[in-house]
């Protein structure tokens, strides 16, 4: 059995266990409706894996433009695809916790639009991909795209929600710069966050063989 | 109690219905790349 198959084993059994954690180790978190502070533990990992795709996906696009090797544009596309994905996720939990705390789904809260904006932002990353036809022309711009939308990615998701005043919990990191999370729920959400880390780098992996497979069948092809 | 066990259940089959799709794509992949 090679690492990279053990590795997988072991993040099976990882998230098992932190899914089991978190619906039976920690309690319900006060000043929350019933069970509704479980949703941490899907919901920030969530969006953690968005930011770190979109910075992966940003720094992928810089390769491309500096050397010019059409894996590099499969590498910032499969993880932009990724990080719209997660993003989707993120807002997903977060609707369903708004439901259940303030009755509604949709509050345009400051970070649930500063999120949605972020949705469209790399939506039309992908309009943008499916616009052009010439691979390379696509590539260079895309690349330019995927550099200049992520620099609003540190404004959208950590300085707008915290300029406004927003119904979201405070989060980890705190404008009080210190962690008041209960020392059962930092345990589950630090092991949640390693086991989506885990998890974004096998899709990232997996899709990006993909792709580049699809790349050299097309230019066998040609 | 049970409505926690629900959910948890649902949560566990989904998770592991994820990594059952995702390793048998990367056998494929495996074989794809070996062929």
């Amino acid at each position: 059995m090679k690492i990279g198959d053990i590795l997988k084993w072991i993040l099976l059994v990882w998230m098992v266990a932190v899914i089991v954690a978190s619906f039976f180790y920690v309690h319900p978190a006060e000043g929350f409706i019933g069970e509704s502070s479980r949703i941490v533990f899907f919901h920030v990992p969530t969006a953690w894996v968005s930011v770190l795709a979109f910075l992966i996906s940003c720094i992928t696009s810089v390769m491309y433009l500096r050397r010019r090797d059409p894996i590099d544009d499969v590498r910032a596309s499969v993880s932009a695809g990724l990080g719209l994905l997660f993003c989707f996720l993120a807002t997903v939990t977060g609707a369903v916790f708004a439901r259940i705390m303030w009755n509604a789904y949709w509050n345009w809260d400051p970070r649930q639009t500063s999120i949605t904006i972020l949705l469209l932002i790399y939506a039309a990353y992908f309009a943008l991909r499916g616009a052009i036809a010439d691979p390379e022309r696509r590539a260079t711009l895309s690349a330019v795209y995927a550099i200049l939308a992520f620099v609003t990615v540190p404004f959208l998701v950590f300085v707008v929600p915290r300029i406004y005043w927003s119904l979201h919990p405070d989060t980890i990191i705190n404008t009080r710069g210190a962690n008041e999370f209960d020392s059962r729920y930092t345990q589950v959400l630090m092991a949640s966050l390693a086991g989506f880390t885990g998890l974004f780098v096998w899709l990232y992996t997996v899709g990006s063989r993909v792709e580049a497979i699809r790349l050299r069948r097309r230019q066998e092809v040609l | 109690m049970s409505d926690l066990l629900g959910l948890a259940l649902v949560t566990l089959i989904i998770w592991v219905g994820l990594f059952a799709y995702v390793y048998r794509v990367d056998r494929k992949v495996r074989r794809l790349e070996e062929s």
